[in-house]
């Protein structure tokens, strides 16, 4: 999207109030959504609900290609459409919903980094187990990723997804990381958040903010995602903050909520053992 | 103690201890620490031990080439900044390194290796004047060629024209950065008080070549300038742990930018032209015994006598062929 349209959306956007028939789009949850977008999916359904503002989630087998940016998820609110956790933020911000104006500068420009921190390591190390090592990718990645595809396109997008995440950990210089390297920066990343949350109910006290839904996307999703073998959710189940941490929101964002969020996020929910 | 570490990394320029932020990252880290690195300025990083900058040689470990691992393997030689920081001032060091990371770098790296000007007048210029004979011909663009590519690749679509969408949705992420950074600093002289830590060695890394490149395209430099206190904290660390290099660079920039560059070439042509004369030649020659317009043959000893007149002969079609 350009900055002239980008702006010029913002301005209806502050205008329009939110509507009742917004909607999610994230790839099919039982066979289809991997890791990854399973995190940033949940990251930004956690973030909406601490809005409070009310969404129908959409899963749709090539929402892949269907959202602006090519990544998932992207919301679809009157007739604009947003993707991914940052830009969403924005939106909802030019709406008058926010959840970090209670927070001073520092404690702003603290926020937005430990947002990276999580890009920057957990998102990166759930692309790097799920493209990059093989029998992940083999026994799920795949599979699940080609499931809508018939032959011979299921190996075709498949192989050019692999190609794409490949050149990129190239790229970012963590081609030559073994596996063992990537779960000690996951388990490196939540000892910098677990020390960060402490022993407070939210990273910056009482307030949630986009960091807690952010960082709630990813861990609850690695903790109830089962994989070839449970080595990344050892990793944060070191840090009883952070489990306890899911366990808060979970209950008081997704719980309390179930009656009228439909069956998609009670069914997800219920299987989660890990948790309990 | 064994022999000193060695350290291989980009030479200075403008003002710097190196030009690259990678090697500025490290060497401001190991000035930190106070580690006794035994620092190989070089042009060439195919003679580094691990083919890239920077690169540490140590004697138990092989070479180690990424920042991170760098200042990890400083780190258990004793050699540490951050050994007065509380755990959570790591935790905030790592988050706002991934800061740092995701949104000043695509940016540096658009500023520096594809806004064209940019490339045309100072980068390309830069590495094609420094980098030796004759992998000058060859080392830039490949770099240029990886710094795109990695760009493209973090950003995650497929176009990437040096056009006005990418780079403001760039610089507009940059700047966030840059004011967040400021934000964080405060009035403090370093970021976790009153001595430097790996989080100032990374940040002075990231920003110092913005701060002292001359672009003629500087909407980023312009940006940092009007952030009081980051523009002072890099000046900072150069007067305090570079002192050397802040001296240099009037008296370098004056002698080496108008006259040096000529001087520096003429020498250079004349070597180039027998270089590729003889390039020219060894090319030719090997085509000719490829395809085998001429061949060479082996002679057995046994035959020696009754092949010297043969190779006498087969001389002269040599020369004839050539």
């Amino acid at each position: 999207m350009s900055l002239a349209a980008e702006a010029f959306v913002s301005q209806i956007a502050a205008a329009e109030p939110w509507p009742e028939n917004a909607a999610l789009y994230q790839p099919l949850k039982d066979d289809q959504i991997l890791l990854s977008d399973c995190a940033s999916s949940l990251a930004v359904q956690t973030y909406l609900r601490m809005c409070r503002l009310p969404i129908r989630v959409s899963y749709r087998a090539n929402a892949e290609y269907m959202s602006p940016s090519g990544k998932v998820p992207f919301i679809h609110v009157g007739n604009q459409v947003v993707s991914e956790l940052g830009p969403i933020v924005q939106f909802t911000k030019a709406k008058g919903h926010s959840l970090s104006d209670g927070l001073d500068e520092v404690q702003r420009a603290e926020m937005k980094a430990y947002m990276e921190l999580v890009n920057n390591m957990l998102l990166t190390a759930e692309l790097y187990i799920q493209w990059c090592d093989e029998n992940t990718v083999a026994e799920i990645t795949r599979p699940r990723y080609s499931s809508p595809y018939s032959w011979p396109l299921n190996h075709i997008l498949a192989y050019q997804k692999q190609w794409e995440v490949r050149r990129k950990m190239n790229a970012i210089g963590w081609a030559g990381k073994g596996l063992a390297q990537v779960y000690e920066d996951v388990s490196q990343c939540c000892q910098a958040l677990s020390q960060r949350l402490g022993i407070q109910p939210y990273f910056f006290n009482k307030q949630p903010t986009e960091l807690d839904a952010l960082v709630f996307g990813h861990l609850f999703t690695i903790l109830t995602t089962q994989l070839t073998n449970n080595e990344l959710s050892e990793k944060i189940k070191n840090y009883g903050n952070l489990l306890s941490f899911c366990r808060r929101i979970e209950q008081s964002f997704f719980e309390e909520h179930d009656g009228d969020s439909g069956t998609g996020s009670s069914s997800r929910f219920s299987k989660s053992p890990s948790l309990i | 103690m064994a022999a000193p570490l060695e350290l291989y990394c980009w030479k200075g320029d403008w003002g710097l201890p190196s030009v690259d932020t990678d090697c500025l990252t490290v060497l401001a880290y190991a000035k930190f620490a106070g580690a006794p690195l035994k620092v190989h300025k070089i042009t060439n990083p195919w003679r580094s031990p691990t083919g890239s900058l920077p690169a540490l040689k140590t004697s138990e470990e092989g070479s180690v080439s990424q920042p991170s691992k760098i200042i990890i393997h400083l780190r258990k030689q004793k050699y540490n900044a951050d050994y007065d920081l509380s755990a959570k001032e790591g935790a905030d060091t790592l988050a706002f390194i991934s800061l740092l990371e995701e949104k000043l770098l695509p940016a540096l790296i658009y500023t520096f290796w594809l806004d064209s000007k940019n490339y045309v007048d100072v980068t390309r210029r830069w590495h094609a004047e420094n980098i030796p004979f004759p992998l000058n011909f060859y080392l830039p663009n490949r770099i240029h060629g990886q710094q795109l590519e990695r760009l493209r690749l973090v950003r995650g679509d497929n176009g990437l024209e040096p056009g006005d969408d990418v780079e403001k949705e760039l610089y507009r992420d940059a700047f966030e950065c840059m004011s967040l950074l400021s934000q964080r600093l405060g009035s403090h002289k370093f970021f976790f008080g009153d001595s430097p830590s790996s989080l100032d060695a990374y940040v002075f890394g990231y920003l110092a070549p913005l701060a002292k490149a001359k672009l003629p395209n500087g909407k980023l430099q312009q940006h940092l300038n009007s952030l009081d206190n980051l523009r002072n904290f890099c000046t900072n660390i150069l007067t305090l742990y570079f002192p050397s290099e802040g001296r240099d660079p009037p008296s370098q920039k004056t002698s080496s930018q108008p006259e040096g560059g000529d001087c520096d070439n003429e020498p250079n042509r004349r070597r180039n032209q027998v270089l590729s004369v003889l390039v020219a030649l060894g090319a030719m020659l090997g085509y000719a015994i490829l395809t085998g317009i001429v061949s060479i043959q082996r002679v057995q000893a046994q035959g020696a006598l009754e092949s010297s007149h043969r190779h006498q002969h087969q001389e002269e079609e040599e020369e004839e062929e050539e």
